[in-house]
Parts: structure tokens; sequence; C-alpha cells
């Protein structure tokens, strides 16, 4: 693995033990700092209030409740994330259609030039 | 005490009167208090006061009795003092020729002014001076008392009757001569006068004086009952006659003339009204009351008087006929009514008629004897037969007696006598011209007057020559009336005097008139004997004697009249036959014109008359009409006030019911465009299932049409299927509701029935509604959803398999590709149950007895029903399966007497929560927990991870344990059977 990975910092977002698991284990590999996985939206905003990241991985749907507030306060602290999602591009959230995503199931290699792309591209302008 | 006082003002002795005192000049006398003081013959008389009187003023009776003793020689002085004292006596003195005199309101204003000023506002007194000026006009008074002269009046006294009659209209020439005088005489007096001619010039010049003047010579005491013991015999005598025979429809007619202010007509009416409540059915009682003098008629119609001039009237008839006012008694209304007051001279006017009864008191004895003679036969005519004659104490009728029987001579009471012919009715003050005068008349006035007077002489002479000579005589012979010269034929008897005209007959004569006398009343008839010889002073006359009976009413008298029939001869020349006198028939014939005459005025008035009484009766006719008119005037006020407000009612009523209507046009308006715009067929319908109302909706599954309302339901045809239709909606009525699910067009359509009852009160049904709702797209849904769920399903478990088909060919044989496969499986298995239910949950027992059936009869389940969903349901699968994968390796399902004891329970207060544990027994003793891997990692921190529980793995006894505590959580965990889903009962197709 690269490690342009190494160090940086990641939020993950998701319910699915499994999944997150999943992705823990890749980020690791990949040499992150993982915050979470975090399965349940409130503390899941709580966190994206309170740390710091290089990016983050944010699964659209939480058990029920969408992710668009967690998005929203990541964006608004310029952190930039990616959307994990299993319905297509139609469950994204609204505001945030044009972030990248990630087509449950993905590689290793999807996950991990997806976080590359996230922290090394130019901060986007805060919306 | 007051003696003293004035004793210290002036030289003058001044004492206390005693009682039979004689008055000296030159001296004050005191009333000392508690006494009454009179005087009589110019002694002082004094009397202690009882309880039982009701003197309160003693000035009032010494005032009278001084004007009763002294007449002219009385002054009266009113100074000030309380209350109206004095005022009645003032009246005594000054009625009597005396001098009054007032204390006057000038520089020195009296203290108390009420007593003066009563007696001034009662017109009696003379002289309003300021109490300085009063002793120098008293000397002056009594020094030029006697100055004038009465003996020669002169030009002047004609001057004055003129004056007065102009000014007045009022003729005082026939009023008694020394009454007129001394009036004159006292009003010179006042003002200061000594010449008759002086006082006629000051007459001219002042109207003032006239009126005084004509005032003081109409003065008359009146009070109520004066007299009381003549109007006593009024009551007992007369009053009651009046009464007799008489029924409501008749009229008690009674006159008063000379009524003055009234109390004399009133006190008569008194004792008319009393009478009249005695009887049954009274007549009516009118009485008319005269007099000149027009300010007295208006006190008079007033009728309010001091309490000092009702003091004859007893307590009760006080009571029943007046009403007390602030100390003046005013006569009650019932009483006013029966009198009627009018300006009338008794002279001059003509007089009333059929009258029942004539009161003129104090009125006669101030005219002359010539006035008097017209006036009594006036009375005479206007009295019905038998009416009666009430006169004043110094007046009779001695001369009178062939008009008027004496009933009661003290009291003054008479009763007309009826005769045959009238006696002649006095004329000439009827004439209009005789009416008031100008000023340029006067003088004519008088002289015609005294030509008048000289032409009645005239007459009276003539009539006494020609007329024969007569005498009227009664039933018994007792005379009555005599012409002149009478002497010719009879004579007074010897004896005492005798009024037996038999008696008195001269010798020849007796005999003869007894006869005649007898014959006439046996016969009623006119009795004639001719040539009877009469001795007169030696010679013979020869007389013709007629009786004639003349009934009236109840009396019948008898005329004698004795006709000369040639001169009187000497007994030789007795045969002579009388023969006939020219003169007699001349005579003759004029009586009997003059009796024609006569006859026709007085039908010409008694027409006059009854024309009179039939207008008085239709005003009274008119009058009660109006008096009806007038109160049902009132009756239609009132109807028109209560059918106004009953108006306004009804408008308000009809304004409320306006706001209602509107209201009510509001609320089903907005019902009609809610049917009209709600989707959902609804039917209403009434007990009979006949339709009340509908929504447009209903026509896609009825035929129904606007005109359909009033049909029954039943009657008409429907797309639905629904042939228990009627049995529902009988059930409804029974308060039910009902719903059911309807399909038509072979299933393309699906509709929801709810049949209500209609309530009006909570426990009213009136009828029943029905509602259809389109269900088809929800059904259509339903029915998709099913789809796509079986899609699904179907799909998850293909890609599941073929997962595991890729895993089997990719992987080498080996522990990992085992156990990557049954893991496969144990999700598959999971979706399988999830896709039973629904792909909404799946139960724990299954779930675990799946993963576990291959493991056989050493395993044990127990627990309560739980269900999971389906994020739970495949972790705790996957759980499941790693533990029991386990046991066979290296748990106690790898010995055969190994077991696996599997139970939950769902304990907890507050939050339930699952508890679940999963005891391995009876299998090799592990030292120490599997290694960490896949199973570790998902139960400790899976668990946690996706249901919030907690997962422990220990060793118990040597064999492992697996603990799990869910909280109840409705995302991931229930606890019981799944809820009953409401039955939707299938209709049957």
């Amino acid at each position: 693995m690269t490690a342009e990975l190494e160090g940086v910092r990641v939020l993950v977002v998701e319910d699915e033990f499994l999944v997150a698991t999943l992705i823990e284990d890749m980020l690791h590999a990949a040499g992150c700092i993982v915050s979470g996985p975090i399965p349940r939206i409130g503390e899941a905003l709580e966190a994206a209030g309170r740390g710091t990241y290089d990016a983050a991985i944010l699964d659209v749907n939480l058990g029920g409740d969408r992710i668009d507030p967690v998005a929203k306060a990541l964006s608004y602290r310029n952190v930039p994330f990616a959307f994990v999602t299993g319905y297509g591009t139609a469950g994204l959230p609204g505001d945030y259609a044009e972030r990248p995503h990630l087509r449950k199931p993905f590689r290793m290699t999807d996950l991990i030039n997806t976080i590359s792309g996230l922290v090394h591209t130019s901060r986007p302008k805060v919306v | 005490m007051l003696a003293e006082i004035l004793g210290r003002a002036t030289r003058m002795p001044v004492v206390d009167a005693k009682d039979g005192e004689r008055v000296e000049a030159e001296h004050v006398y005191v009333l000392p208090p508690g006494a009454i003081l009179t005087i009589r013959g110019a002694r002082l008389h004094l009397r202690r006061t009882g309880r039982s009187d009701r003197e309160r003023a003693p000035i009032h009776v010494f005032f009278n009795a001084l004007a009763e003793d002294q007449g002219e020689h009385a002054i009266g002085i009113v100074l000030s003092g309380g209350g109206h004292d004095g005022t009645v006596g003032i009246k005594a003195i000054k009625e009597n020729g005396g001098l009054t005199i007032a204390q006057g309101s000038n520089v020195s204003r009296p203290r108390f002014a009420e007593m003066p000023s009563s007696a001034v506002a009662a017109g009696f007194v003379d002289l309003e001076l300021p109490v300085e000026e009063i002793p120098g006009r008293i000397i002056a008074y009594v020094r030029n008392w006697g100055a004038f002269d009465p003996e020669k009046p002169g030009d002047a006294l004609a001057k004055i009757y003129g004056l007065l009659r102009s000014r007045t209209g009022h003729d005082f020439s026939d009023y008694k001569e020394r009454t007129f005088q001394r009036r004159i005489q006292r009003r010179m007096q006042v003002v200061q006068t000594t010449k008759l001619d002086e006082y006629a010039e000051r007459l001219q010049k002042d109207p003032d004086e006239v009126h005084s003047l004509f005032r003081d010579l109409l003065i008359g005491v009146t009070d109520f009952f004066r007299d009381v013991t003549a109007f006593q015999a009024l009551e007992t005598l007369v009053i009651p006659k009046l009464f007799e025979g008489r029924g409501a429809d008749d009229e008690v007619r009674v006159w008063v003339a000379g009524c003055s202010t009234g109390e004399e007509a009133y006190s008569i009416a008194i004792l008319l009204r009393e009478q009249a409540e005695r009887l049954v059915a009274p007549p009516k009682v009118q009485v008319f009351a005269t007099d000149i003098d027009e300010a007295a008629m208006g006190v008079a119609r007033a009728a309010r008087y001091p309490a000092n001039l009702v003091k004859e009237v007893s307590p009760e008839r006080l009571t029943r006929f007046f009403v007390n006012e602030a100390g003046m008694y005013q006569v009650v209304k019932e009483l006013r009514d029966m009198c009627i007051f009018s300006t009338h001279s008794v002279i001059r006017d003509p007089p009333f008629s059929r009258l029942d009864l004539i009161s003129c008191r104090n009125l006669l004895i101030y005219l002359k004897p010539t006035l008097q003679a017209q006036i009594i036969p006036l009375f005479h005519y206007s009295l019905r037969s038998g009416g009666y004659l009430f006169l004043g104490g110094s007046e009779n009728l001695s001369r009178y007696g062939e008009l008027f029987v004496t009933l009661d001579r003290k009291s003054r009471i008479f009763r007309r006598r009826d005769l045959a012919s009238r006696p002649p009715l006095p004329l000439r003050q009827f004439l209009p011209t005789s009416r008031r005068g100008t000023a340029g008349m006067e003088e004519s006035q008088g002289g015609l007057l005294q030509r008048s007077d000289m032409l009645r002489g005239i007459a009276a002479t003539v009539v006494e020559r020609f007329a024969p000579t007569y005498v009227i005589v009664d039933e018994s012979g007792q005379t009555l009336f005599f012409s002149s010269g009478t002497g010719k034929y009879l004579q007074p008897a010897v004896g005492p005097p005798n009024r037996d005209i038999v008696a008195m007959a001269r010798p020849g004569l007796r005999a003869d008139l007894r006869a005649a006398l007898h014959c006439a009343k046996e016969t009623g008839r006119r009795f004639v004997r001719d040539r009877i010889a009469v001795q007169i002073n030696g010679g013979t006359q020869t007389v013709s004697l007629a009786v004639e009976p003349v009934t009236e009413g109840n009396e019948t008298v008898y005329g004698i009249v004795f006709i000369d029939r040639g001169p009187i001869r000497t007994v030789e020349e007795t045969a002579g036959v009388a023969h006939p006198d020219s003169e007699d028939t001349t005579v003759r014939q004029i009586e009997q014109e003059l009796q024609e005459t006569k006859e026709r005025l007085q039908s010409t008035i008694e027409e006059l008359e009854t024309a009179n009484e039939e207008f008085r009766s239709s005003n009274e006719e008119l009058l009660s009409v109006n008096e009806e008119l007038q109160s049902t005037n009132e009756e239609l006020e009132t109807s028109k006030e209560e059918l106004q407000s009953v108006n306004e009612e009804l408008q308000t009523v009809n304004n409320e019911l306006s706001i209602k209507i509107e209201e009510l046009d509001r609320a089903n308006a907005d019902l009609n465009n809610l049917f009209q715009s709600t989707q959902i067929a609804t039917i209403f319908l009434d007990r009979r299932l006949v339709i009340r109302s509908f929504t447009p909706a209903v026509s896609k599954l009825f035929n129904l049409l606007p005109g359909d309302q009033g049909r029954p339901l039943t009657d008409l045809s429907s797309r639905l299927d629904y042939p228990d239709l009627e049995s529902d909606i009988r059930t409804v009525f029974g308060g039910e509701a009902i719903e059911r699910a309807l399909s038509l067009s072979e299933g393309t359509e699906h509709y929801l029935a709810r049949l209500l009852p209609y309530r009006i009160s909570s426990d009213i049904i009136d009828g029943v509604l029905l509602t259809f709702v389109d269900v088809t797209s929800i059904i259509a849904a339903e029915e998709q959803q099913k789809v796509l769920a079986a899609e699904l399903s179907h799909r998850v478990k293909n890609t599941l398999a073929v997962v595991s088909s890729i895993t089997e060919r990719t992987l080498p044989d080996g522990g990992a590709k085992t156990d990557l496969l049954g893991r496969f499986h144990a999700l598959g298995h999971t979706h399988d149950l999830l896709s039973n239910a629904g792909w909404t949950e799946a139960p724990l027992r299954e779930l675990i007895s799946t993963e576990l059936a291959p493991y056989g009869a050493h395993i044990t389940v127990n627990g309560p029903p739980v269900s999971l969903k389906p994020q739970a349901a495949l972790l705790l699968a996957l759980v499941v399966h790693e533990l029991a994968t386990n046991a066979p390796k290296y748990g106690s399902l790898s010995t055969p007497r190994g077991r696996v004891e599997i139970g939950w329970t769902t304990a907890g207060d507050r939050q339930r929560r699952l508890e679940f544990t999963w005891t391995e027994r009876g299998g090799p003793k592990i030292d120490g927990l599997p290694a960490r891997g896949f199973g570790t990692e998902l139960i400790e921190r899976g668990v946690r991870f996706e249901l919030q529980g907690e997962a422990t793995l220990g060793a118990v006894d040597g064999g492992l344990q697996c603990r799990i505590v869910i909280p109840e959580n409705p995302q991931y965990v229930t606890f019981g059977s799944p809820p009953d889903e409401p039955v939707i009962g299938e209709a049957a197709s």
C-alpha cells in the first residue's frame, strides 16, 4: 500500500458491523488513524463536530437515519468525505450528490484511492 | 298682664274686662285669657270658655256682638295677629253699617300680617292704613258723624242711581231708600265727604269708588246653615215633601235667589243630598243659585271657605261634604255638581219655573215694598203647585196671604197656594229695553221708569175702579182676600175679629150667600143668584151674587163676586130691574183680552222652557256620548300601544329568524359543497332504506340520478356484488358498524364498504350511512409490494447462491472454504426466515433451531417468543452459527455425552431486556477461551456495535458459556408474539 495515507485521520460512520470492521481493517492497513466506526447518528454528529479529521467515510443510511446532518457538519468544517451506499446514486444526500461515493461491496483499492483523492485534492469551497 | 303693659302707654284707664261692666268713654278694656267677650246694651258680658267650645276666635264673637249691638256706631280695627281671626266679625260690622279698619303694610309693617291681610282680602275693610294714621282717621270719622243730612237727598241721589245703573248695569232705585242712604252715608264717612253732591261728583270721577259703593250695597251676611233652627225646620217640614212620590225619572228643582258667595245654596244642597241618599231610587236634584254679584259667583263656584264660615256645620257633615285643604274647606264635587251658579237679577231677568223650593233670604229686606210686590208673585209663578218658599229672618208675607200658606212663621217657611187665575205677571222688566243701558240713555231710562211707575198706578186705579167687588174664601168660608169696595156688602161682625164671610155679610145677603156657597161647594160649579136685596145705609142695593169654585192642585177656593144692579134705591124703588151697565162690558172686554194675552205669553214661556230642557238633556246626552268616546278612545290607544309592542317583538323575532335562516343556508351550502367535493361515494338512507341524499362519486357504483332521492336503495342496480347488503344494513340499525371489502370487475376494482348507523342523538338511530372507499390502488400497491418482496427475496437468495458457488470454485478446499460456505448458508437460512415474514422480522427460536438442526437431540432450546428485526436477525444468526460450529470442534458437542443448553428470558421491570445464554456441558474442559477470530469478534464487538447489548464469553464448569444481553428496542428486537392484524374479511366470491 502507498504510504501517502500514513497518519491520515479518517472518521468512519457505518452501522453494519462487518462492513464497518472491513473499512477499519482496510484503512489500518493503509496506515490511517481511524476514528470510529460509529454506528449511530447521535454519536456521529458529536464526533463530526468535535474531532479533527483529514477525511471521512459516511454510510448513507444509518439504520433508517439519513446521514445528511453529519455531512453538513463535516462540510462546514471543511472535512472532505465520501459516501458508502448500497442504494446507488439515488440514495445520496441531495445537497452533496456530487461528492465521491463507493458502492457496496467495494475493493480495498477503491477505498484507498477514494481517501487519497479526498486528502490530496485542494479543499473544496465551503458551500 | 296685657292691661298693665298697655296701661303704661296711655293716660286712659286700661282694665281687664269684667262681666256686666258698662262701657265708658275714654276707657280701654282688655279681654282676659280663657274668656269670651260679648256686648249687649253697651254692657260687657264675660263667659269662661269651656272645653266643648269651638270658639277659638274670641274676636269674631265680639265683633259679631258689637255689630249687632251698636250697628252704625261700631268701629272694628284689625291689628296684627296670627290666623284669620276677625274676618267674619269684620264682615258683620260692615254689614251692620259700622266702620272697619285694618293695619296696612306701609312704613310700619305689622309683625303678624295674616290677620289684617285676610280681612282685607275678604273685601270687608273700608280703610287700610299704617298704624300711625289710624287714630287720626277715627277722630275725623266721628267728628263728621251726622254731617250727612238724609232728609234732603235732591238730585244728587238720582245722579247716584244713574251712575250705578250705567256703571254696574243694576238698578238700585227700588232698594229700600233707608238702606241705600245708609250705605252711601257710610262710604261718605269713609272717604270723608260731608255733602252728597260732593260724593256724587266723586263717584263720577272715581270708578273705584263706584265699585266700593256697589260692593257695600251688596254686602250680605252669609254662612252655612245661618239660623240653625230655621234650617232644621226646613229639613223636617219641607225637604222630605220635595221627594215624595218622585222617582228616578223626576227632578227636584230648587232656586236660591240672592245666594251671594254660595253658602246658602250649599247648605240646602246638603239637606237635599242627605234626603236623596235615604231613598232607593231618588230623583235628580238641581239647585239654581243666582246673584247679581259676578265676583260672588266666582267664589261660590270655587266653593272654598274659611273654617269660621262652616261653624254651624255638624262634624259628620263636615267630614262627608267637605275636603279640608290647609285650613280652607272645599265642598265636595258631588255637591258642587248639584248647584248651578249664574248671574241673575231677580228684578230684571225672567225667573226659573216649575220649582219645588225657592230660598230667598236677606234679599227682600233691601227692596221697597213695590219691588217686593213684584217679586213675591214672581216666586209664586215660579213654584210648582205646592212648592215651598223659604225666606230670611226679617221677611214675611203677611200681605200675600192669597198666594202663600204659612207653614212655619218663625222659620219663615211658606207654601204656595194654587189659584184659578194666575196673579198678574210683572211683564215690564222682561222687555229688552229694560236691560243694561248706555251712558247716553240714562236720562231717558230714568224718565221711562218713572213713567211706567205712573202707568202702573193708573192701570191699578182703572182696574180697581171698574172691576166688580169680590172676595175669595176657602172651603169653610174663611176670607182669604178682599178687593176694594167690599164695605158695601160686608161689615165686621160684632165681637172678636171673625173672618167668616157669612158672619160679615150685610143683612139681606147672608142667607143667599150661605146658600150660594153651599150650592157651589156641593155641585163644584158656579152658582149665580140674582136680585138679592142688600140693606145699605137705609137703602137697598140690588145685587147679583156669583160663587165660583176654583181648584188648583189639591186646594179649592171660592170666588164670590158682588155685582151691583142699578143704583141704591129707597125701599119704595126696590122693585126696579137691574139694567146692564155698559161700563161693565167694556171693562170685561179689556180684562178678557188681557187674560188671553197673558195666557199666550204663558204658553210661549212654557214652550221656551221645554225647548231649554230639551237642549239641556241633549247636551247631557252628548256629554255622556263624549265620555264614552273618550274611554273608547283610551281603550283604542291602549290597544294600539299593545299592538305596537307586539309588533316590535315580532320584528325582533323575525330578525333573529332571518339570521338563523342565513346560518342554516350557509351550513347547508357548506354541506352540499363538501358532498360535491368529496371523492368518497356516500349514501344516506333512512329507516326504510330510502335514499335521502348521496355524493356524486356514488354514480361509479350505483346508477343513481339526482331524482332518485326518495327511492329505496334496493330498487337500484349496482355494479357491486354485495348480496349481504340488506342484512348488513339491518345489522347496522342495531348500532353496529360494519366494514366489508368488495371487489368487482373480476378483481380489478376494490372497494372498502363501511356501514354506520345514522345517529340523531346518542340513542336514536334514524338511518344508515354507507361509504365506499376506492381502495383499488391500495390493494394494487399491496399486491405490488408482495411481488416486489418476493422478487427481492428471490434475487437476494440467488445472489447468495452465486456467491457460494464462486467461493466453492475459487478457494481450495480447506477449513477456510468450509467456514466461508457455512457462513453463507447461515445468511441464506436467515434470509428465508425473514422472507417468510415479508422481510419484517424473524422469530428467535426458529432462527436457533434452524441453525442447530444438524446437531440433533443434545440441544435444549428454551425461551419465550422473541422477534428479531432483519439486521439483528442476521447478526445473531451469524453469532449462533459461530457458536454452533465451535461446539462440535472444540466444545461439548465434540463428545457424545456433551450437550448444549440454550435459553433466554425477557426480564426487567422498567426496561425489559433479552438475556440469552449458551451453555455447554459435559464436554472437554476448555482451557481458556477460543482464540480471537471472526466469531469472537462478532460476539464481543458486534453485539455491542449493532444492538447496543453486551456479550461475554466465559467458561462455566469447564464448559463454554456465552451470555448475551440485549435491551428491548423496537428497531432490533421485540418481545412477545407479533400483534394480531385486523382481520379483513374476504367477501365470498
